[in-house]
Parts: structure tokens; C-alpha cells; sequence
């Protein structure tokens, strides 16, 4: 029975790291970038949020407003920053977001200093019993969001005009951009939907571990091996590769005596340096050919 | 072909000439004599992350291999010194084990993520610094867990009549001067125009007979070398270890370092390890307690040396020198 309550736990928290992972392969179906800065991103808009909460609003509505908020957020990093080196060597690219993450956690420190805040839930407080296994609200909840989250993507990408143009931009730019398609646009939109997303995933880990400017760092190294083992181009494979890495990592920390609570982060570390060995590409990532 | 032979051929050759080394040279000597304590212990950190940054640079910036954990293999250093020095070892075995952990653990890194490239490269090594520093809390009696570990190597001889800190500095500099020497030997000779040309081109390189996998491993355990010798000035200059030095910020702050004080340069990596220690001390200097601004400033250069500056600092001290020189000449005539 403690086995089932630490999957179910472990697929919680996985659901977090996918949320975060979802935002990461977005931008990379938009520009081929893996964004450093995109759990910085997501401090900021859950600053936002924590901001509008304290001005009185409702938390849903203060959490909606910081989502929709983010996506210009996303579209003029995007615009001003990324396309200026979006083909450049990985190296520059890189440097690039790495410095956009310090620059943003540094902002975030100016403006809301490093003391710790306490973030409301956006589910209710309890504990849902179903035949003996505990599972909190806000544990179903997040399992929800994350469930809506991949079916909303997923008709966005597969059944709107929007979410063809933007597949087709990310397949081939020279040829969209001769089909008369607002390439520009679409790969600000890409950024603009990435944070989006990178800002739920920010409310939703911020009641957990409280909001401060570095509280994304740890969500974004995890959703970082979720990517990389779910393969770079698969929302699917991503979010699989995450309720995997949590309930690996909670197993682990749980049974193996020696990982505890504190070497948890060693177990996905390892599955990952595993799977690039045996599968760079990722584990449902298809693989890239390049010509010489 | 033409690009590429130039990069075979031409060694990439040091811009600043021998007479800005040599004033360097005086500046080093004298200064400790005449400074405060303070000034020295951050003089000698400049030291050994220039050191690091030095490093970093060989495998990053010449090779073109991003790696996100340079912060794991100058901890590794700094504990190796520091650990051994606490056993009583005298100064030159301690340098001895902060200089062979580092390498053994990076070419055990190496032989498998070289592999990699791109991407995948930096996320493995970024899982190093993640991985130890729970690490290092964990192995307690070793480490000294989260309180770290105090330890000293080096002793002024009484015969100098020098204080803690202007010994320090001095041994401190002398070994980055020879660090420099070996970097820049390596990077001028056979190894750093094939790391060149790797960076430019890795099936180029591969199809005029450069063993591409054989010389990234190269460069990788350089660089952890490096980083292990920067371990070790590391805690010669503060005389204290803990787990927070190896935090994967330090790696990204290294990264962004080294890039503003110019890749691929002996000059970029001192000022790279200036820019890493004295950003800190003139963001205090302008009055700012604020947290945050530090961060900003760092940022905030990084982005603006890669859109306005590529070459970093050490490319605007060369072009302002090209300057000086173009100007006495037209005078001589």
C-alpha cells in the first residue's frame, strides 16, 4: 500500500516537471533552442500572480491574469533576444539564455527580494480517500491541470489553422515563410505559448515549495532530464518521461537507503546519462540526420 | 577550404604583446606590498578563477563543447587540497591530489558524454554539480558536511618576512603564470588547432585525420585539470571549503565570466576571473545592498558582450592596443 501512495505521490510531482518540460519543448519545436531561462520565466509570472493575489484578487483569477500576462512576456524575449542569435552555434545560444536566467533571477530578487513568501494553492485543502490510498487535492488537481494541458495542446497543434502554421514553421521556415505565413509571428507566438505554460507550472509548484527568486532552479534541472529522455520533439514522451522520473525518484528515496531524501535528484541524473548512451535522441524522440 | 586552412595553419596567436605581460608582471609584485589583507585574499581569488575560467575555456571555448560543470571539478579540487591538508599533508601533495581527482573523475566523465555534443553534452555535465552537492553534504566525515571544511596549505617561510595573505598571493600568481604558460602552449600547438577546427567543423576535422573523440577527452580532462588547480588556489586564498562552492550557479557564473572577458584568450580568462570577483565588490562599491543587482549586472553584460562585443573584453583591450600601436607608427613617420 506504501508502494501505490508513493507512485501516486511520484506522479504528482512528475506532473509538475512535465508542466515545466511541456513549456521547454515548445520552444524547441519553435526554434531548436533549449531554454535555460524558461523556469526564470516562470518565476517572474508567478511573481505576477503572487502580486495580483495581494491587490485582492481571487487566486484562480490572479493565476489566469499571470498566464495570459506571460505570453508577451515570452514573445518579446523571443523578438528582441533570441532571434538575434536563434542560428548560431549551441555554445552562443547557450550563453544566451544562461544569462537571460541570471539577468531574470536577478530582477526578481530587485523587485521582490530573496525573503521566502508563502503562495495560495489553487485547489483546496484535503485528502481524498479512495480504498485505503491518501491522495491530497492538490495532488489530483495538478494530475488534472497537467491532463488538460495535454489535450489542450494537443488540439491546438493538431486541429486549429494556428497550431498547423506553427508546426509547419517549426518543420521548415524557408518554405512556410514562401507559403505566406508570418514566420516571425509564429515563432513569437511559440515563445509567448511557452511561457504561458512555464507559468502555470510556476503557480502550480509555488504553494509547495514557497516563492522565491531561486525556486524554479531545482523544477528546472528535472524538467531538463525529462526532456532529454523523453526526446526533444515529443510532448508525449516528455510528460511520460516525467511521471516516470518522479516516481522513480520517490521510490528510490523511499526504499534505497542510502539515496534518502536528499540524493533523489542522482536517480533520474543516472536514468538520463543512460539514456543518452543508448538513446540520444531521446526514448520516443525521433533521430535527426544531419548532411555534411 | 580556405577558412579551413587558415584555421589549420595559423596558430591563434596572442594579440597582446610581451610588454603589456611585463608591466602585468611589475603591477603583481608590487602591489601585495602596499595593499590591505582584503584586497590581496581577492586578489589571489582573481588568480584562481582565472585559472578556472582558463580551463573552462579549453574545452568550451576552443573545443566548442559547452560545460555546465566546471563548478564540480574546482570543488573537487578545493576538497581534495583541503581534505588532505586537514590530514596534515605538507602543500605540494595536497596541489598533487587537487590535481589528480579532478582529472581522474573528468576523464571517467569524458570517456562516455564526448560522445554527446551540443545539448546533450551540456545537460550531462550539468547533472555534475546537481549530484554533488548533495554529495558532499552527505559524505560528512569526509566534507565536513554542510559546515565545510577549514584548511590552509600554504605557510609563509619565516625568512620572507611576508604576511599570510602577500605569500599567498605571490605563490598564487606564480602558479597561474605557469598555468597560463602551459595554456598557451597547448592552445598554440597541434592540440589547440585541432580543438579549433573541431569547434569550426568536427566531419572537417574528422576527414583530415584530427582523432576528434581522442582530442575532446583531451581537452575535457585539460579542463578538469585546470579546474582542480583552481580548487586549490581556490582554498588557499579563502583557507575554507563547503558545498555551497560547488553549486551549479558557480558553473553558469563561470560560463558567462569567461565569455565576457573573451573565449578563446589568455587575456579574456584573467579578466574573466577579475570580471567574476570584482562585480560583485563594485556593485557594493557603487552603494547597492539590493539583492538582485548583482545578478542583473551579470546578466546584463553577458547579453550585451554577445550582441555588441562577441570577442569579449579581452577583444576590446586588443583593439584599443591595435589603436595605440596603428597611431605611434603613423607618428614615426
Amino acid at each position: 500500500m506504501l508502494a501505490l501512495q508513493q507512485i501516486l505521490g511520484g506522479l504528482a510531482t512528475g506532473a509538475i516537471y512535465a508542466t515545466l518540460a511541456l513549456a521547454l519543448v515548445l520552444i524547441n519545436r519553435a526554434t531548436r533552442v533549449v531554454n535555460f531561462a524558461q523556469g526564470q520565466m516562470a518565476v517572474l509570472s508567478t511573481y505576477f500572480a503572487w502580486a495580483l493575489v495581494q491587490t485582492g484578487l481571487p487566486t484562480a483569477a490572479a493565476v489566469a491574469l499571470a498566464i495570459v500576462l506571460a505570453i508577451p512576456l515570452g514573445a518579446l524575449i523571443e523578438r528582441f533576444v533570441i532571434r538575434r542569435v536563434a542560428k548560431e552555434a549551441p555554445l552562443v545560444v547557450i550563453v544566451v539564455t544562461i544569462g537571460l536566467l541570471i539577468l531574470l533571477n536577478g530582477v526578481a530578487g530587485f523587485v521582490w527580494s530573496q525573503e521566502i513568501k508563502p503562495f495560495p494553492s489553487l485547489f483546496p485543502t484535503g485528502v481524498a480517500q479512495v480504498g485505503g490510498i491518501a491522495m491530497s487535492f492538490e495532488s489530483l488537481g495538478i494530475v488534472a491541470v497537467l491532463v488538460a494541458l495535454v489535450i489542450a495542446l494537443q488540439l491546438l497543434f493538431f486541429r486549429t489553422r494556428l497550431g498547423l502554421a506553427m508546426r509547419a514553421v517549426a518543420d521548415n521556415p524557408e518554405s512556410s515563410a514562401l507559403s505566406g505565413l508570418h514566420v516571425n509571428l509564429l515563432l513569437m507566438t511559440g515563445w509567448g505559448l511557452a511561457a504561458a505554460v512555464g507559468a502555470l507550472a510556476g503557480c502550480l509548484v509555488a504553494p509547495k515549495v514557497y516563492l522565491d527568486p531561486n525556486m524554479m532552479n531545482q523544477v528546472l534541472v528535472y524538467a531538463l532530464i525529462a526532456v532529454i529522455v523523453g526526446g526533444l520533439e515529443s510532448p508525449l514522451g516528455v510528460v511520460i518521461a516525467a511521471g516516470m522520473i518522479g516516481v522513480v525518484e520517490n521510490l528510490a528515496g523511499t526504499y534505497v537507503d542510502f539515496i534518502g531524501n536528499d540524493l533523489q535528484i542522482a536517480v533520474p541524473l543516472l536514468l538520463m546519462c543512460a539514456v543518452l548512451m543508448w538513446r540520444p535522441q531521446g526514448l520516443f524522440g525521433r533521430a535527426e540526420k544531419a548532411r555534411v | 577550404m580556405s577558412a579551413i586552412s587558415r584555421i589549420w595553419k595559423s596558430a591563434p596567436a596572442s594579440r597582446v604583446p610581451a610588454l603589456l605581460w611585463l608591466v602585468g608582471t611589475v603591477v603583481a609584485a608590487i602591489v601585495p606590498l602596499l595593499a590591505t589583507t582584503y584586497t590581496n585574499s581577492q586578489l589571489s581569488l582573481v588568480a584562481a578563477f582565472a585559472v578556472a575560467i582558463l580551463g573552462l575555456n579549453l574545452v568550451t571555448g576552443y573545443a566548442g563543447q559547452v560545460s555546465l560543470g566546471h563548478s564540480a571539478f574546482l570543488g573537487l579540487g578545493a576538497y581534495s587540497a583541503a581534505i588532505a591538508t586537514a590530514a596534515g599533508w605538507p602543500a605540494l601533495a595536497a596541489f598533487a591530489a587537487a590535481c589528480a581527482v579532478p582529472s581522474a573523475i573528468g576523464l571517467l566523465v569524458a570517456l562516455p558524454a564526448l560522445r554527446l555534443g551540443g545539448h546533450s553534452l551540456a545537460m550531462v555535465t550539468l547533472a555534475l554539480p546537481v549530484v554533488a552537492v548533495p554529495l558532499a553534504k552527505r559524505l560528512s566525515t569526509l566534507t565536513g558536511g554542510s559546515t565545510g571544511i577549514s584548511a590552509s596549505p600554504l605557510h609563509a617561510p619565516a625568512w620572507t618576512g611576508l604576511a599570510p595573505d602577500q605569500w599567498t598571493f605571490y605563490v598564487l600568481a606564480l602558479l597561474a603564470a605557469v598555468m597560463f604558460f602551459l595554456a598557451g602552449n597547448l592552445t598554440r600547438g597541434r592540440l589547440g588547432r585541432a580543438l579549433s577546427l573541431i569547434r569550426v567543423n568536427e566531419t572537417v576535422a574528422a576527414s583530415v585525420g584530427v582523432p576528434v573523440y581522442e582530442y575532446k577527452v583531451q581537452a575535457f580532462v585539460c579542463a578538469a585539470l585546470f579546474g582542480g588547480v583552481a580548487g586549490f588556489m581556490y582554498v588557499c586564498a579563502i583557507g575554507f571549503m563547503s558545498p555551497e562552492s560547488l553549486n551549479l550557479l558557480i558553473s553558469l557564473n563561470l560560463l558567462i565570466a569567461m565569455v565576457v572577458g573573451g573565449m578563446r584568450s589568455l587575456l579574456g580568462s584573467l579578466l574573466g576571473g577579475a570580471f567574476y570577483v570584482f562585480l560583485p565588490e563594485l556593485v557594493s562599491f557603487a552603494g547597492t545592498t539590493r539583492s538582485g543587482v548583482v545578478n542583473i549586472a551579470t546578466g546584463a553584460s553577458v547579453l550585451l558582450v554577445v550582441f555588441l562585443a562577441r570577442g569579449g573584453a579581452s577583444s576590446i583591450v586588443a583593439r584599443a592596443w591595435g589603436q595605440i600601436q596603428a597611431r605611434t607608427r603613423t607618428q614615426r613617420f
